[in-house]
């Protein structure tokens, strides 16, 4: 982890990888995002805590270039997100992000293995390729001998750590997750965690993840609070736990 | 019960979303599935009434012939007709099933969920069974443009009679809630059953041989019609026909996984995925087209009749009269059949969408453009189609070609019909598929920003 980030607005660094400033967004009436600043760093995983109806989710999708936010601006590597085209978000979203959701992002037509190369064959990578590369992934994320199940036979946890495979089989800047641990047992997802953490760190990427659980967050490096629209720095609660482990079967990968 | 069913009509309000598509998708399939029998069982009575009470320039002798083949294309588009009343009746349940779920939640019954269900299908039922009506009324004027006999059934003839009218409206909402309460016991008995997909077992190849067997029968029957009586080769005609009709049912799920595993093997995201759904429910996949196989293949085999009937020499105005009206009844069966299919086709996909509605939203937020789905969707519908309606129509031309092959050169026009009509239908079906276009937007739009 390269952050030592004091509190307050954090000045421009060099490594500044995805950042946010004056972000506001509005449903109807509800501000779910009133100006809200912050910056992800190179490697870095960052915590993003709040309430339910804080404005956490909707700070994800914006900062994924899913939602224009109606005033502000998000930029990565220096580069406007915000303004792109409908389509260019789209294309952005496939080739330099990756994303965990909750539950059912895996086709369930599909085995393992074709859920994790399919970001790769939509890039245009030819079948056997993609295929291989899933199936390495999947083979450092614990997962070896069941890349030919579909999501229906795998458990919470493996579907998760499929879906972690999924989101960084094409190598992204940034890696978004939106309570992935969210339908998991206490021990499913803190393995889920790890895995998340470790394997976004062993191949370079940054991580976002949203979460209004405290054990979740505490395997990221940092932490931020959403309130009413509002970002905070959150003090770290388990300074001892964040540290974050190298993922047992993926160190090195790629 | 009389609570809950009180609650129904306010549930129904509450579990809608912004979108009616589903429901109006329902009621429009129950309408034409009930159009279209009317129309095909108004036909035969036409032909009845016609047998029983022949007119002054109708020569009597043929008349109980076109009974027969009447009621060989209602035999046809039963089964297809059937099918699509029951898709409508799943696609209705399939979009209450998260309601049910919360019902079951607060402590209603297996039973009465089913009630329930059963209720509101048979009342789709029977709004699509009032429009059936209506549409069968509107179309008689179309039908009574197809010269059959030598001259068009008037619009009298071929309407289905009040009688008729009132039991449409009785059994199609029956059948409705029959077949909706049936998906539905799946759900309420295993609610993992449906959303716990695992690969299905590969069907066995022994199928074919059951198709091939008939094919051989129905050939050596051709061969040895003509020393046989009239009678006795027409229904050894109409034996064979239903032999290879029933294999063909057989056979056509399996084919579709073949074709399923061969698309799967290289190629692109949307041909892959196209490829797994047919794989994953190949039986889905010919419920929607198999009727259509079925209706090709015999219009292929009666498209080559006019050519039959000029290379024997029996060109007398009567079996000229006779084979024309071969013609026309196979390529109207076929066309019918076309049309089952699209609003099959159609319906599929719109339940299809609502069943991925969430992995479809999740794969577009992580940036997996739409026109996947859209591509994915056309191929799962045209690859089966195509292959089963040219292999059909293909089959039907083969197995007729050691009789007649000189007769195409003959008289053309036939095959030229069978051809259109094959262009046309898989136009048609492409059209229909479109509907769940924008529902597939829809669906997308409202998951951004439901934030869960």
């Amino acid at each position: 982890m390269t952050s030592q980030t004091p509190p307050g607005p954090p000045p421009a660094r060099p490594d500044v990888r995805l950042s946010a400033r004056g972000l506001v967004h509005r449903f109807g009436t509800t501000t779910a995002l009133a100006g809200v600043d912050v910056d992800l760093h190179d490697g870095e995983a960052l915590a993003v805590m709040g309430p339910s109806g804080s404005g956490k989710s909707t700070l994800l999708h914006c900062l994924a270039g899913i939602l224009v936010p109606a005033a502000g601006e998000v930029t990565l590597r220096g580069a406007p997100v915000s303004r792109l085209s409908d389509r260019e978000r789209s294309l952005l979203r496939r080739r330099r992000f990756g994303f965990v959701f909750q539950f059912g992002q895996l086709l369930p037509e599909l085995p393992a293995q074709e859920n994790v190369a399919l970001p790769l064959l939509l890039l245009g990578v030819p079948r056997a390729e993609a295929v291989t590369r899933a199936r390495q992934w999947l083979g450092w994320l614990g997962l070896g001998g069941m890349e030919e199940r579909r999501p229906g036979e795998l458990s919470g946890g493996q579907a998760q750590r499929v879906a972690v495979a999924r989101a960084l089989v094409a190598g992204p800047e940034v890696v978004f997750a939106d309570e992935p641990t969210g339908a998991l047992d206490r021990a499913t997802g803190a393995e889920v965690m790890r895995v998340l953490t470790g394997a976004t760190r062993a191949a370079g990427a940054s991580l976002v993840v949203v979460t209004h659980d405290e054990e979740t967050a505490a395997w990221c490096g940092r932490r931020v609070e959403v309130r009413d629209g509002r970002l905070r720095e959150a003090p770290r609660v388990h300074p001892s736990t964040t540290a974050t482990p190298v993922v047992a079967a993926g160190g090195g990968a790629r | 019960m009389r609570a809950v069913l009180a609650l129904a009509p306010r549930l129904r309000r509450a579990g809608e979303d912004r979108s009616v598509t589903p429901t109006a998708l329902a009621v429009a399939a129950f309408a034409v599935t009930t159009a279209l029998t009317l129309s095909v069982v108004g036909g035969l009575r036409g032909f009845v009434a016609r047998e029983a009470d022949p007119p002054s320039w109708l020569d009597a002798s043929m008349a109980p012939t076109y009974v027969i083949l009447a009621w060989v294309a209602v035999v046809l588009l039963v089964v297809p007709l059937l099918a699509l009343a029951g898709a409508a009746a799943r696609l209705g349940v399939a979009r209450r099933d998260a309601r049910l779920a919360t019902l079951r939640l607060l402590g209603v019954t297996p039973r009465e969920v089913v009630v329930l269900t059963a209720v509101e299908t048979a009342a789709q039922g029977l709004v699509g069974a009032v429009l059936g009506v209506v549409g069968h009324a509107l179309l008689l004027p179309v039908w009574a443009q197809v010269p059959f006999q030598g001259r068009p059934f008037t619009a009298g003839e071929l309407w289905v009679g009040w009688a008729g009218a009132v039991l449409a409206l009785l059994v199609v909402p029956l059948l409705a809630a029959l077949s909706g309460a049936a998906s539905l016991r799946r759900v309420v008995v295993s609610p993992l059953g449906v959303a716990r997909r695992t690969t299905p077992p590969g069907m066995r190849a022994v199928r074919v041989l059951g198709v091939v067997g008939a094919l051989v029968a129905f050939v050596v029957g051709a061969r040895v019609m003509n020393r046989l009586g009239e009678a006795v080769a027409i229904a050894l005609m109409l034996g064979l026909l239903a032999l290879v009709l029933g294999t063909l049912n057989l056979v056509g799920p399996w084919t579709v996984g073949v074709v399923g595993r061969l698309m799967a093997r290289r190629g692109g995201p949307a041909r892959l995925l196209a490829a797994r759904r047919l794989l994953d429910d190949p039986r889905a996949a010919w419920r929607v087209v198999g009727g259509l196989g079925l209706a090709s293949f015999v219009a292929a085999v009666l498209s080559v009749m006019p050519g039959f009937t000029v290379l024997s020499g029996e060109s007398d105005p009567q079996t000229e009269l006779l084979v024309a009206d071969l013609v026309t009844g196979g390529v109207l069966t076929l066309a019918i059949a076309y049309v089952v299919a699209a609003v099959a086709a159609g319906i599929a996909q719109a339940a299809g969408v609502l069943d991925r509605r969430r992995e479809h939203a999740l794969q577009l937020l992580a940036g997996v453009p739409v026109e996947l789905f859209d591509a994915v969707r056309r191929r799962e519908v045209l690859v089966p189609l195509l292959a089963v309606s040219l292999t059909s129509a293909g089959v039907g031309l083969v197995v007729l070609l050691p009789l007649f092959g000189a007769s195409l050169v003959v008289r053309p026009d036939g095959l030229l019909l069978l051809l259109g009509c094959l262009v046309v239908g898989t136009l048609a079906v492409l059209a229909a598929t479109e509907a769940s276009r924008p529902l597939l937007r829809a669906t997308a739009a409202t998951t951004v920003v439901r934030a869960d």
